[in-house]
């Protein structure tokens, strides 16, 4: 109990729990719905009762429950937060033989009731097994984050075109893009830099930029936005047709570059070298 | 395109499925078109780590890198093509190339095993069509088409363009640059390269892995081993329980090495430490090729993430314990060690140089 130990034993105590507290957070949110898991350890309990063979055992059966008790281990987290971080931790649970045990297991009951109660009845238990799988876990591309794919870069369109539309052969041009392009632009093309990149967008990073917050606020300031670029040494900006600004371009002697797929493309002062 | 894609073939197949020649002797009970491509692959990405972190230390230059790696990979290959051919003048080469098609599978069997191609089938086509939005790749994509242009690795902040120093951090595990050289060598873009041709090449890669586990748990053939195959397509296609889960990760971000650490290389080494296990239970000697290869799963565990190595040493460590105190056989856990020590060797690396 925290009231009877000492100051030290305390903090470790703290600590400890700490560290506790936080592996379990990541392993529940490695669990999701939690069904998969409770299969793979059902399994394991299968499989620590009925696998004769010694090898499977060991590495389906052993080898999981210690790694489990390494896992949730205090001290064992608090050394390995320390050396990982906190963030990455859940990635010991990639040790965990989900799949082939799962897998594996299930197979072993099938073809025990093959052996008992003939083909029939294995293959309705195995069509079941499968309909388990499927409402136990979640379909991969029901991920909202999955969209069939534009063109055979997995860009979007409107990344690939306003690129194309920029660059200029063999030099690298700065350009400031609004924040839905920014995690896209250097994947495609190399040769477009930005003034900020993810790491801003990413608020609990901690990075700032000041284009990102005129070019994401609710009114754009065109004066403030084009002294920063022009600091940066951006040669174009991108914003959204629709944004609301500021000012007038013509005072900053912005040129409309191109307009495409409701994104206007402006040229600003700072010279472009096109030529070599 | 034509020309890119079959350039791509013979990188991603034709030169793995030679190289693999050299581990024939690993397993002769599966099947040694995917013992093949599979050990092949490894044994090619641990030559990639072993060239390429010198190089992004030293100097960060990318072609040189580039031509030694590629020297290294058709001087593999000449030598798995040597075995191979010796292989067979002896007669040593045992099984066919895939043993499945030296027997003809009863129809419930063959239904099954259809199902299976289809389901995969699926996920190949799928991997074309659909693309997932990861923030992640920001970085790793943006590193492969970076070096692809500039030739020079890590010496560029990837997220906006600006020269940085070196990052030592991703530098210890360049996957991205292995793109990079698929692209280079094949004239693709690195982006089309990394969610175009990898899912698909990764992803079928990825079962060829659980093949080779699924033969060593079930060594005799029948409707078991197709069903397995099956289960465990299933368990893949529906492992978006959470978004932490090594399915998760194959599927939807297969370009990024922490997916192939996850979902290639630790199932992987599931399948190198039950072959382990299973000759110690049978007091069989392994070949020295096996721990070649299982230095090689090893070292491309730090290819992969910087991570990598310390999972696979403690799966290796807790299992290997378990192995020698079982079957009473300490000194193999000498081999097994030094096949850990790159990853400590690279662990030490990461903490001196951050």
């Amino acid at each position: 109990m925290p009231v009877a130990a000492g100051r030290d034993e305390l903090h470790l105590l703290d600590s400890g729990g700490f560290m506790w507290r936080d592996a379990v957070e990541l392993f529940r949110n490695f669990m999701g719905t939690g069904m998969i898991v409770i299969w793979f350890l059902l399994a394991v309990i299968y499989l620590f009762i009925n696998e004769k063979r010694k090898y499977v055992r060991i590495l389906f059966v052993y080898m999981p429950v210690t790694l489990l008790l390494l896992y949730f281990n205090p001290l064992f987290a608090k050394l390995l937060f320390e050396i990982l971080g906190d963030e990455i931790y859940y990635r010991l649970l990639w040790l965990l033989p989900i799949t082939p045990v799962i897998a594996y297991s299930g197979i072993s009951v099938c073809w025990k009731v093959k052996e008992g109660k003939g083909r029939r009845a294995a293959g309705a238990l195995a069509l079941g097994m499968a309909a388990v799988i499927v409402f136990s876990g979640s379909f991969v591309y029901s991920n909202p984050f999955f969209y069939r794919a534009d063109n055979k870069y997995h860009m979007p369109d409107s990344v690939v075109h306003i690129c194309d539309a920029i660059i200029v052969p063999g030099r690298e041009v700065m350009a400031a893009f609004p924040p839905e392009f920014v995690q896209f632009v250097r994947q495609y093309s190399p040769l477009v830099c930005m003034p900020y990149g993810r790491e801003t967008i990413v608020e609990r990073w901690g990075f700032e930029s000041e284009i990102y917050e005129l070019i994401t606020a609710e009114e754009i300031d065109l004066e403030a936005l084009n002294r920063a670029v022009l600091e940066e040494r951006c040669h174009y900006v991108i914003l959204q047709s629709s944004r609301r600004v500021k000012g007038n371009f013509a005072d900053y002697k912005w040129e409309l570059f191109c307009e495409m797929d409701g994104y206007s493309v402006y040229r600003t002062e700072y010279p472009l070298i096109t030529e070599w | 395109m034509a020309l890119q894609l079959l350039i791509l073939a013979l990188l991603l197949f034709a030169v793995p499925l030679l190289v693999g020649g050299i581990f024939t002797d690993v397993d002769k009970s599966v099947g040694q078109l995917p013992l093949r491509w599979v050990s092949g692959q490894f044994c090619l990405w641990a030559c990639f780590q072993l060239i390429c972190v010198p190089f992004v230390l030293w100097s960060g230059n990318f072609v040189p890198m580039l031509y030694l790696f590629l020297g290294c990979s058709l001087a593999l290959a000449a030598l798995g093509a040597a075995r191979s051919i010796a292989g067979w003048r002896k007669k040593k080469a045992s099984g066919a190339v895939i043993p499945v098609f030296r027997r003809k599978p009863g129809r419930a069997e063959a239904l099954l095993w259809t199902l299976f191609a289809a389901v995969l089938l699926f996920q190949l086509v799928q991997a074309v069509r659909m693309t997932y939005t990861d923030g992640d790749d920001a970085y790793y994509v943006a590193i492969s088409t970076t070096v692809a242009n500039d030739e020079l690795m890590y010496r560029k902040l990837p997220y906006t363009g600006y020269s940085t120093e070196l990052d030592a951090r991703h530098g210890l595990a360049p996957f991205p640059v292995w793109i990079a050289c698929l692209a280079k060598l094949s004239g693709m873009e690195a982006v089309s390269v990394a969610h175009l041709v990898l899912p698909v090449v990764l992803i079928a890669f990825a079962y060829g892995v659980f093949y080779l586990l699924g033969r060593t748990l079930l060594p005799a053939w029948g409707g078991k081993f197709p069903l397995y195959l099956i289960f465990t397509e299933l368990l893949v296609l529906f492992g978006n329980y959470s978004i932490y889960t090594s399915e998760s990760f194959l599927i939807a971000r297969s370009r990024q090495g922490k997916a192939a650490l996850s979902g290639i290389v630790i199932p992987f080494l599931f399948y190198l430490l039950l072959l382990w296990l299973k000759r110690l239970e049978r007091q069989e000697k392994l070949p020295g090729v096996f721990y070649l290869l299982l230095l090689s799963a090893n070292i491309t565990s730090c290819l992969c993430s910087t991570l990598g190595g310390v999972l696979l040493c403690m799966l290796a460590g807790i299992t290997g314990l378990f192995g020698a105190v079982s079957y009473r056989r300490w000194r193999q856990l000498v081999p097994m060690g030094l096949c850990c020590l790159p990853c400590v060797g690279y662990a030490v690396l990461y903490l001196f140089l951050n």
